[in-house]
């Protein structure tokens, strides 16, 4: 397996965070043949890295001894979009939402399990790795035909509202990634917006009634309390 | 007898010469009254003189003596014995309107009058005085005892500052502070109200304080000023000063005066020292809880970390060292134990972490409109791993308004609760949850079919620590409900507890609904 590693036909994940022992775990569980994984165990490290490797997924911890992980994330958000996993301990919130609006694509709290990891890898690659997003999203029973603005459920077509539909389009057109309610009130609503979040709230539930067979629990349309809503990503 | 004629006659000669001005006028009005009393006692005589011999006019005069020393004091008494015996030789002895006598006999006269005047105005002036002194007594023992009252019935310092102020102000009439040490040099912790004290004062206060010795009017050392100065004293040490301006009238340096100052100072010390012994005992009672309570604490959590860790160790160091000799799924059953303990020790560090957040006030409340339903389908979906086999039913009342929550915190919440159902559930029983608002407030229920809690006790379940005997192997951390409660009221909200009928139990937590937005129709 070893002797692949750093063909350039592997998509290349690139690992920074400073300790020891999650740096050996994950390239012990990443380096499965599947990706290459190059390291590296500071912020500035971790910038010139993103430059010489051209990573395909950066998986970033925050608590960087040299520059905090979301100065790392503005930086490299200056020149590239690649997709960026924030892998953190801080559980808190605000540092999620933080984080996601600087760029990040995903966040993963410590600890985690490699299954999880590996599903929102594969979920940031798909994004990265094809041009231009599928035209028609499908995701168990649901599916999105994005030309022709049709959602159906099971078979059946649902009817939605403009903004319903807008914001519906939003989440699968990123799906996977987590979209915090900012990001999605300045998109939908607009900048004026920003503090109303009860209109948000109010259409996600509508949306959730819709298309979900039971709201109480969603298997479509997550919450990720207190940062926004992702779309689960079709398998 | 006014109170203002005994004044005068009681103290004359302690005058203070503060105030000289009104001493002199006092002093002038009674000798004026004296000399209007010789000069009646002779008009009278005058009047009567063909009916009286000289010696019966006499009589007139020793009258106008016994009024001058009753209603005017000892000195103008003794102005009118003098007086008398001269108008009475002037107007009235042969021969008249001379100070000649012809008739010796009249010295004796001259000498009684003299005399008997002299006698009497001592004597009613002493009567004047004793009968002051006395009720002076009175009225100092009457204000220690209402002031020991007051301080019996003061729980803590302020309490006793105010009583003390209030008492002394009302007994005395005086204006008061007390001072109190802070840091090497004396404050003045209480005051009379509308008192400005300046600086040079807290000087006099602060030496006092130091010296443990009487300071300002009335006493050796700093005299000059207007107040008067008392250490606190109690058994080991000074606690205070107690700084009094007297009244004009009343004079510190008077023996009566220095005692009553000095009780007053003996009862504000000791019922200072009774609240100091008082909250060192409480203290020291609540330090001895607070480490029974530490030392519990550091037990469950050295237990809740060191268990987990040691199912962790010991399920993989059987995979590392015995991996080739292990059946495939005795390994993978150790690899999950590993796994499952890591998520328990996880939980339990997550569950330290809010209880220390909310211990120390870090909270603090992000209140957004939320979606009752999203709040029990995100707590669902944390625990959705755990729930195994469990029937979960979720009752939301129709149309459930946006209710302003931290939603992350009362996810938590409802995880907690529904953590702790699962502990004591049976592993096929039902889960409940019902949402529904009433009276201005949303309530959240969540039920389970386990054994429920036995009612003393269910008012503790939400203490730190507390745990009731669970089956073998689900044991909590006992912080868990402690946590929902500290987030619930936080949230201004209430939590409690109660078994049901049909076996298991019901916790309902009720947080305010907020002021009325958009409905949300959950079309149920």
């Amino acid at each position: 397996m070893v002797a692949e590693n750093g063909k350039p036909s592997l998509p290349r994940i690139l690992v920074v965070d400073d300790e020891s022992a999650i740096q050996r775990f994950l390239k012990t569980a990443l380096d499965n043949g599947e990706f290459s994984v190059h390291q590296a165990s500071s912020g500035h490290a971790g910038l010139a890295a993103a430059v010489a490797v051209r990573p395909d997924v950066i998986l970033l911890d925050l608590g960087l001894p040299d520059l905090d992980g979301v100065e790392v994330i503005r930086r490299i958000r200056e020149w590239s979009q690649v997709p960026i996993i924030v892998v953190s301990v801080r559980e808190r919130e605000d540092d999620k939402v933080l984080a996601l609006d600087a760029g990040a694509d995903d966040y993963l709290t410590k600890p985690f399990g490699i299954g999880e990891l590996l599903a929102r890898v594969k979920v940031a690659l798909r994004r990265s790795l094809q041009q231009a997003p599928e035209p028609v999203f499908t995701i168990a029973d649901l599916q999105v035909d994005l030309p022709h603005r049709r959602v159906t459920v099971r078979g059946e077509e649902v009817q939605l509202t403009p903004t319903e539909y807008e914001l519906l389009r939003m989440l699968a057109t990123h799906a996977g990634k987590v979209l915090t309610h900012s990001q999605i009130l300045k998109q939908i609503w607009g900048v004026g917006y920003m503090e109303q979040p009860h209109v948000l709230r109010v259409n996600i539930s509508n949306l959730r009634r819709k298309i979900e067979l039971d709201a109480s629990r969603p298997r479509y349309i997550l919450t990720e309390p207190g940062v926004g809503y992702r779309l689960r990503a079709g398998e | 007898m006014s109170d203002k004629s005994v004044k005068s006659a009681g103290f004359p000669a302690q005058r203070r010469p503060k105030e000289p001005r009104s001493a002199w006028l006092n002093g002038l009005s009674g000798h004026l009254g004296a000399i209007a009393l010789v000069a009646t006692a002779t008009v009278l005589c005058e009047q009567a003189r063909p009916y009286l011999s000289p010696i019966n006019m006499v009589m007139a005069y020793l009258l106008a003596v016994v009024l001058a020393a009753v209603r005017l004091g000892r000195k103008p008494a003794m102005l009118a014995a003098l007086l008398g015996v001269l108008a009475f030789d002037f107007f009235f002895v042969p021969p008249r309107f001379s100070f000649t006598i012809a008739d010796k006999e009249y010295l004796i006269t001259f000498l009684a009058l003299f005399t008997v005047g002299m006698v009497i105005s001592s004597l009613v002036a002493k009567a004047g005085e004793r009968l002051e002194a006395l009720r002076l007594r009175e009225r100092h023992t009457v204000s220690l005892y209402q002031l020991s009252q007051s301080l019996a019935a003061a729980a803590d310092t302020p309490d006793v500052l105010a009583a003390v102020i209030k008492n002394i102000e009302q007994s005395l009439g005086a204006e008061l502070a007390v001072f109190l040490p802070a840091e090497g040099r004396v404050v003045a912790a209480a005051a009379s109200a509308g008192l400005a004290l300046e600086k040079t004062e807290l000087e006099v206060a602060d030496w006092c304080f130091h010296s443990r010795r009487m300071a300002g009017r009335g006493t050796e050392s700093y005299s000059a000023g207007e107040f008067t100065y008392v250490p606190l004293k109690a058994l080991a040490d000074t606690l205070g000063v107690l700084g009094i301006r007297l009244q004009a009238a009343e004079d510190p340096g008077s023996p009566q005066t220095r005692r009553l100052l000095d009780a007053f100072a003996t009862q504000t010390a000791m019922a200072l020292e009774r609240v100091r012994l008082f909250r060192e005992a409480q203290e020291a009672h609540m330090l001895k809880a607070r480490q029974n309570l530490e030392r519990a604490l550091l037990n469950s959590i050295s237990h809740d970390l060191r268990t987990p860790l040691a199912a962790i160790t010991g399920a993989l160091s059987a995979v590392l060292d015995e991996g080739d000799k292990l059946r495939p799924s005795s390994r993978a059953e150790l690899l999950e134990t590993a796994r499952e303990e890591a998520a328990r020790l996880n939980r339990f560090v997550g569950n330290l972490l809010d209880m220390t957040r909310l211990e120390a006030g870090a909270l603090r409340l992000k209140l957004e409109p939320c979606d009752v339903q999203d709040l029990v389908g995100c707590a669902l979906a944390a625990v959705e791993k755990r729930l195994g086999d469990r029937e979960v039913q979720v009752r939301l009342a129709p149309a459930l308004p946006l209710v302003p929550l931290d939603l992350v915190l009362m996810i938590q919440v409802v995880v907690n609760l529904l953590d702790n159902a699962l502990k004591y559930a049976p592993a096929e029983g039902r889960l409940e949850i019902a949402c529904y608002c009433g009276d201005g407030w949303l309530c959240i229920e969540v039920a389970d079919s386990g054994p429920g809690v036995p009612e003393p006790e269910l008012a503790r379940i939400f203490d730190k620590f507390y745990r009731t005997p669970v089956p073998e192997g689900v044991g909590g951390t006992g912080l868990g409900l402690s946590i929902c409660k500290g987030i619930v009221e936080a949230h201004g909200g209430s939590i409690r507890a109660e078994n049901r009928s049909g076996g298991g139990l019901k916790i309902i937590v009720k947080v305010p609904q907020g002021a009325p937005l958009q409905e949300v129709d959950h079309g149920c």
